[in-house]
């Protein structure tokens, strides 16, 4: 007896003693730092904080926007804080996501004026807007809600009916974009929990269901986060822009531009980065030939959130089918780059021609507003929201 | 998968988030003027009674304010109006705020100089809770001194109780977190380890 009590407790004090150095360990940074290197442990690096407030128009310098010869940028909107995707009601509300501000926004355009309500607050990191027959749809971190008939009712909003809530709640890459494909399901991501991990089955994909709530499945895996896609209007196929990992360097890993003409397809983290090269710590025993590789490579941190492809006719016919990029900016690089919309030409035979649409929020080392997401006007005109400034700009062409 | 009937009673929580409807109108040119300091010395005269009229409470569990970065008293505050962040006294007075007074207030806050707030603390605590800081990375938000910065709150020279309560209230997940770094962080502390980091950080210089 006495000798199974030692026995029970020399067992105990092995795992006490297993336990200990647990509790004195050097614990996970927070999540934008993890993954630094310890040679990189002194870099002064870190998220651009995000205004509490919108700026006054007399804040905005929208002369700074440069966009080609024959199109003009204007201020469309703006005191709308955080101002994120931007999704069209059938009645022509614009209906506007947040992310840490929380809210939910209508857009109405009051002849030439335009009113902004908000209609949801206090939600869970709410980025994600689609609309589909009368009904908005918004996409929080871990649900899919639904407001029926809203845009009769933007002063009294109809409460918030869940569509879809069996999704993981790590705030993380946790805010979803949320859009209706061809099919009329219901896309939207799940990215990877941390910067760089060997994320659980369930995260570092895009997923879709129908528009009740039903058939979940997943659609593409390996992506860290995308929080912009959209379908291109003649071939139907998803494309999707990614996020690339932090602390490898200024210029490694690139962001991508990808498109995933079938279902199942793995594009390669946390294993192989921008298509060709492997990931340090969880590379190894890959290859990257394992994985799908990106459409292109759209440079280093240049934080690659909206995809939209151009299908109106007000633009130069030449813009028709190109998809516009919406580059909210990069953090960790020295030099910032980014804080532009860019565009993409596809079908020319070769690779994908890729060029600058709209920039100049960022002057010199200096930001005064991120491009986050675009959206089309009736008109053939772009909107751009810009998540810094909480303000929309409407970009035309008028020769 | 997922009968819609199934979500009834989670319908009604939302029905008080949602009984309201903001509106702002565009192209009014202040509808975000630049922070007034002055103005928020005015406005601030309600909160004087708890906060102190200089940002220096001196009621055990109410916070300082007193050197507080700009944005994060401005998004405590909107996370107050819009339910997020909860408080028995705090959330009424936020409801009426609007966004023009919370940045005259946030700009008023942080000018005033930050003063240290009583607790007895134990050295072996203090001790303890400084080795606790490091392995948990707190200067990478918080900034070296646990002064603050952009959204991160000031911690030194904040009070004991609240401090505790806090961090205690994040380890429980019920804490209000702008995007989840703090609930995260705090997930791998034990309660002693809450209690000696509350001892350190209460131990620190109000100003460097």
């Amino acid at each position: 007896m006495r000798r199974i009590i030692l026995t029970s407790l020399t067992a105990a004090l092995v795992v006490g003693l297993a336990l200990a150095p647990l509790a004195g360990a050097q614990q996970a940074p927070p999540t934008w730092k993890q993954g630094q290197p310890p040679s990189m442990a002194d870099s002064t690096l870190a998220p651009i904080a995000q205004p509490p407030a919108p700026k006054a128009p007399g804040e905005i310098p929208v002369d700074k926007i440069k966009v080609p010869p024959g199109f003009k940028a204007s201020l469309w909107a703006h005191g709308i804080n955080n101002a994120r995707v931007m999704t069209w009601g059938d009645k022509g509300t614009l209906f506007v996501s947040s992310r840490v501000a929380g809210n939910v926004y209508a857009v109405v355009d009051k002849g030439g004026q335009r009113e902004v309500k908000t209609i949801a607050k206090g939600l869970n990191l709410p980025n994600g807007v689609a609309f589909k027959d009368g009904t908005l749809y918004i996409a929080e971190v871990s649900r899919i809600t639904k407001m029926a008939g809203i845009e009769d009712k933007l002063d009294n909003p109809p409460t918030m009916e869940v569509v879809y809530d069996i999704l993981p709640r790590d705030l993380p890459h946790g805010w979803k974009y949320l859009a209706f494909g061809p099919d009329g399901k219901l896309y939207f991501n799940i990215g990877a929990p941390c910067n760089i991990c060997m994320p659980p089955d369930t995260h570092a994909n895009i997923s879709r269901v129908n528009a009740d709530g039903t058939g979940f499945e997943y659609v593409a895996r390996g992506i860290r986060n995308s929080v912009g896609f959209d379908w291109h209007p003649v071939t139907k196929e998803l494309y999707f822009t990614t996020h690339g990992r932090d602390w490898l360097g200024d210029d490694v890993p690139s962001d991508r531009f990808d498109v995933a003409p079938k279902k199942g397809l793995h594009f390669g983290y946390p294993y192989c980065h921008q298509g060709d090269i492997l990931d340090p710590e969880f590379g190894k025993g890959h290859s990257c030939s394992e994985f799908t590789p990106p459409l292109l490579k759209t440079g280093p941190h240049v934080a690659g959130n909206g995809v939209h492809f151009y299908t109106g006719s007000m633009f130069p016919p030449e813009y028709k089918n190109r998809a516009f990029l919406a580059q909210r900016g990069s953090w960790n690089r020295t030099q910032k780059v980014g804080f532009r919309v860019m565009m993409v030409t596809l079908g020319t035979g070769g690779a994908p021609k890729y060029e600058v649409f709209a920039e100049g929020w960022l002057q010199g080392d200096q930001v005064w507003g991120r491009p986050v997401y675009t959206q089309e006007m009736k008109d053939g005109s772009l909107l751009i929201a810009d998540d810094y400034a909480g303000a929309i700009y409407r970009v035309a062409y008028q020769p | 998968m997922n009968p819609p009937g199934t979500r009834k009673s989670w319908v009604g929580t939302f029905a008080g988030v949602l009984g309201f409807a903001v509106t702002l109108m565009a192209g009014i040119p202040d509808a975000a003027p630049a922070a007034d300091p002055e103005a928020g010395r005015r406005k601030a005269e309600a909160c004087g009674a708890c906060h102190g009229t200089d940002g220096n409470s001196t009621l055990p569990g109410t916070p300082s304010l007193a050197g507080q970065p700009v944005f994060f008293t401005h998004w405590q505050l909107i996370k107050f109006r819009d339910g997020r962040r909860k408080d028995p006294q705090m959330s009424p007075f936020a409801q009426n705020l609007s966004d023009t007074d919370m940045a005259d207030l946030a700009a008023y806050y942080q000018a005033k100089r930050p003063r240290p707030r009583p607790a007895a603390t134990d050295p072996a605590r203090v001790a303890a809770g400084k080795r606790l800081a490091e392995l948990h990375h707190c200067t990478s938000c918080h900034r070296p001194g646990l002064i603050g910065q952009e959204q991160a709150a000031r911690l030194a020279g904040q009070d004991y109780d609240y401090l505790l309560r806090l961090l205690r209230g994040f380890k429980a997940k019920t804490a209000s977190d702008l995007d989840g770094t703090m609930t995260i962080a705090a997930q791998p502390l034990g309660d002693e380890e809450i209690v000696s980091l509350v001892h350190y950080i209460a131990s620190l210089a109000a100003e460097p």
